[in-house]
């Protein structure tokens, strides 16, 4: 069996494959890491969607003001958010570095917010009563766990996600992490405010008063 | 380290285009939900947009428009059998509670 093996900028001449998508190896891993995610959110939302369907007397706790208002607000500071990264990745690869730094801390400080509205909306939940399995209206107790399981999970990647960009902003203005680092964090960000997207909708709008 | 070229993405005002589209597409969800549909064709409607609104993310933002074809072929139909699968089986688990022994 004859193997294709070229060298593309392999160190001392040695021989290794290129790679079949045109795309460095991280971009690659972390592609593989977002649909094997987007499986992960898929099946919760299936799951979520079933027991919201099937259940004729789902708790709807949501008043328009202040939850919906401050989820419209959450998802518009999401997507800027995403906005600021592709304009960090833009500037880092045209080697503008400060301005990759000044559009990575814009998107970390928007992560940060809304990191707290969601805290914020969170706490008022708690407050009033919402626990995992208790139900404060009376309703099914599943609302609480889906509610908390689903919205959780997603505010754990956002977590996560600015404590990231955080350490690639850090790496970049040294020096250490290049244009490449910056694009594929931003992929990770990017899937993070996608699933946003498919949250806000199911598990805000779909329980409005 | 293999260097390989980025290929070339689309520019800021592209980016800023889709990102007006996308909340727009946030204001018709929230539109729709006020309309008073009923709950399984609400689920419909505002999946579609948040489909729509994936879609646009991960072509644009995410540049997948812009990799090789090869990389799409290679991810999303995977994902998209996941998903139909997940859609498929989870019915199945509604079934079974309703196949429970009599006087449990």
């Amino acid at each position: 069996m004859v193997h294709s093996v070229t060298s593309v900028g392999a160190p001392h001449g040695a021989p290794s494959e290129g790679s079949p998508y045109g795309i460095e190896s991280k971009k690659l891993a972390i592609w593989l890491f977002i649909i094997a995610d987007a499986a992960t959110f898929g099946a919760i939302l299936f799951a979520y969607g079933y027991l919201r369907l099937a259940n004729p007397d789902w708790t709807r706790p949501f008043a328009f003001s202040p939850t919906i208002v401050n989820g419209i607000v959450m998802t518009v500071v999401l997507l800027t958010s995403s906005l600021t990264m592709v304009a960090a990745v833009a500037a880092a690869q045209s080697g503008r570095a400060s301005a990759g730094v000044r559009w990575l801390s814009a998107t970390i400080l928007l992560g940060i917010v809304f990191a707290a509205l969601h805290l914020r909306e969170w706490f008022a939940l708690i407050g009033e009563g919402w626990r995992l399995f208790r139900n404060p209206m009376g309703g099914s107790p599943l609302f609480g766990a889906t509610f908390f399981g689903i919205t959780g999970l997603h505010l754990l990647h956002v977590i996560c996600g600015v404590i990231v960009i955080v350490v690639i902003t850090i790496g970049f203005r040294r020096g250490r992490f290049d244009a490449g680092h910056i694009e594929t964090t931003a992929l990770y960000w990017h899937f993070v405010d996608l699933v946003w997207m498919f949250v806000f909708p199911l598990v805000y709008l779909m329980n409005v008063r | 380290m293999t260097a390989i070229a980025s290929p070339r993405g689309p520019t800021m005002k592209l980016y800023v285009v889709v990102w007006i589209g996308l909340i727009v597409i946030v204001g018709l969800e929230v539109f729709l939900t006020y309309e008073r549909l009923p709950a399984g064709t609400l689920l419909v409607c505002l999946l579609g947009l948040a489909l729509i609104e994936a879609a646009l993310g991960v072509m644009y933002f995410m540049h997948l428009k812009y990799e090789r074809p090869a990389l799409f072929w290679s991810l999303i139909p995977y994902l998209v059998f996941a998903l139909v699968m997940m859609d498929h089986f989870w019915p199945d688990a509604l079934r079974l509670m309703r196949q429970r022994m009599p006087g449990q």
